[in-house]
């Protein structure tokens, strides 16, 4: 079976400042590979250990940042065998159609069975991207997948945990199925894989590479602001006597009604 | 500059969230054309909420999943005005079904919307980076596709004097069907501190896994459920991480926030700024926690938390 996951790069959230016009300050934090993406690696590892003969492409599309040798140690040590990136300026901020165009030229090229996506990104959280590269591939697509019940070469039997109930589905594949943040335990890689993971082999593509169809406009990004803070009281009091917790009780008291 | 399309579909595979998605198709729509998978009773339903048009799409049937109706509503949305919008409930299914008809009509997606305007072109709201901001687009397509938050709109009250006749539309074909072999009711929910009314959060100041008892045991006496800054969910794993609050983790909208050895850095605080009245324990005065409290004590949580205990016990 082959297998690819995609993942993508996105600033360390913890490291990213508002600043006081309400523009995020991402210059600081370091690019990291997408929390839920981890999900989806780790399902794709949870496969291979079903099927055997498997082979496990990461692949992901951006900037300059998918050439740092660390970022992409770090997918490989996870346990994909082989990495492709698809490294191009203007891929630096491409919106969820866009993204979802790009990825399933890559996917083409490379050929696949099953590509797993996370359920979104940490930045945009768009959660489309893995549902529209399915159907662009004019696959069998589907998200919110909880578990991976069964797989052998042509299906995967898998569970999706729904807002009211869970279904059991069976994916003919192709396909491209995209795992929710709860489908498992993301593994913390090894001294030994990290290692090994700087022999694994790894692609770089450009966009000329791909032969991407003209990509339509369809939406366009207005803002990114942080909202308005509430005002507060700020009644602070500065010390834990006695007289002044129970002045603290006072107010948690009247917060309570 | 607020303006009508001329016709707005909806659709939600979950019947609760009917009323609100109907509601938003009132409000940005001349017309508001419905979607209908299930009993003839549903169509009734529809109209009684404010659709002036209905679509069936036929009873459900357990071995489809709903989003393999994605090209049959996809062919009714094309015969239909070029300008136009869908609604959907930003449940997994809408997403998944936002997601499949933005491929087959060549349309824009945003979901998660928590404002949608319709003015030249439809704009949308939603959160980004895990709360931290709020991005807004603008769909350029001619068709929009939105799945909405709960309570973006206020639900349509039912009136049983709004009636009308479906139009029946025939099923098409997915080019992949994916076949629903199992269909179970979800297993007991776990925490959801999203909905607690009063929440007392714990961060690292806490010191010690041994203090977590005391705080048990004042959310006990007030009535909180209990959730945690990053650290502790990931790095000590004292709580589970649904009581992880903040950026990636839960959104809060309780009434009363009390923070215990939090010093509120925004990735955090994104999570709680949605309380009602925000109340911390520090006992670093300059901790930044304090600059987001309505109220606020600066001392040791060890002296504090049970004089509290005290105050509040039955």
């Amino acid at each position: 079976m082959k297998i690819i996951t995609c993942y993508k790069l996105v600033p360390e959230e913890q490291d990213i400042t508002v600043k006081a016009d309400g523009i995020l300050d991402t210059s600081k934090a370091a690019p990291k590979i997408n929390q839920f993406d981890l999900n989806a690696v780790e399902a794709a590892v949870e496969i291979k250990a079903l099927v055997g003969e498997c082979k496990i492409t990461a692949l992901s599309m951006g900037g300059k940042a998918l050439d740092n040798p660390k970022a992409r140690k770090d997918i490989l040590s996870r346990g994909p065998d082989d990495l492709t990136v698809v490294v191009d300026e203007k891929f630096e901020h491409l919106l969820p159609h866009q993204t979802a165009r790009v990825l399933a030229a890559a996917a083409q090229k490379n050929g696949f069975d099953l590509i797993i996506c996370g359920d979104g990104s940490g930045d945009l959280y768009a959660q489309q991207v893995g549902i529209q590269l399915g159907e662009l591939l004019e696959v069998a697509t589907i998200n919110a997948v909880s578990k991976i019940v069964s797989a052998q070469d042509g299906t995967v039997t898998v569970e999706r945990a729904l807002d009211d109930e869970v279904e059991v589905l069976e994916i003919t594949l192709p396909a491209v199925i995209s795992v929710s943040a709860d489908i498992n335990e993301p593994t913390i890689p090894s001294m030994k894989t990290i290692l090994a993971a700087g022999r694994k082999p790894v692609t770089k593509l450009s966009a000329e590479d791909l032969e991407i169809a003209e990509i339509p406009a369809l939406v366009e990004s207005v803002s990114v602001l942080a909202p308005k803070q509430a005002e507060r009281k700020q009644i602070i009091i500065d010390g834990d006597d006695e007289d002044q917790v129970a002045e603290f009780a006072e107010h948690l008291r009247k917060a309570l009604k | 500059m607020m303006s009508k399309l001329s016709n707005v579909w909806v659709f939600s595979d979950i019947a609760s969230r009917l009323p609100e998605v109907i509601a938003g198709g009132v409000q940005l729509g001349e017309k508001v054309s419905a979607f209908v998978i299930g009993s003839e009773d549903e169509i009734a339903k529809a109209y009684s909420l404010g659709a002036t048009h209905v679509y069936y799409l036929g009873e459900k049937d357990t071995s489809k999943i709903i989003e393999d109706y994605a090209e049959t509503m996809a062919h009714a949305i094309s015969n239909g005005d070029t300008n136009t919008l869908m609604l959907l409930g930003a449940t997994k299914r809408g997403k998944a079904l936002a997601a499949k008809l933005g491929v087959q009509l060549n349309a824009g997606v945003i979901n998660d919307a928590s404002e949608v305007t319709v003015a030249d072109g439809v704009t949308a709201k939603h959160m980004v980076y895990g709360g931290l901001a709020i991005g807004e687009e603008k769909i350029v397509s001619p068709i929009a596709l939105i799945t909405i938050g709960n309570g973006v709109f206020e639900a349509a009250q039912a009136d049983n004097s709004k009636t009308g006749e479906a139009v029946s539309v025939s099923f098409i074909e997915p080019k992949a069907a994916i076949k629903c072999i199992e269909r179970r009711a979800k297993q007991g929910e776990s925490v959801d501190l999203g909905k607690a009314k009063r929440v007392i959060a714990i961060g690292s100041g806490i010191g010690k896994q041994e203090n977590l008892q005391m705080v048990a045991d004042l959310g006990a006496a007030l009535g909180a459920e209990l959730g945690c800054s990053r650290p502790i969910a990931e790095t000590e794993k004292w709580m589970e991480r649904e009581r992880y609050i903040g950026v990636s983790g839960v959104m809060l909208k309780p009434e009363l926030y009390l923070a215990l050895g939090i010093s509120g850095q925004i990735q955090h605080m994104v999570g709680a700024l949605g309380s009602q009245t925000i109340l911390a324990v520090n006992k670093d005065k300059n901790a930044p926690i304090f600059q987001y409290a309505d109220y606020g004590i600066v001392g040791d949580l060890n002296k504090v938390v049970p004089a509290l205990i005290s105050a509040f016990k039955g």
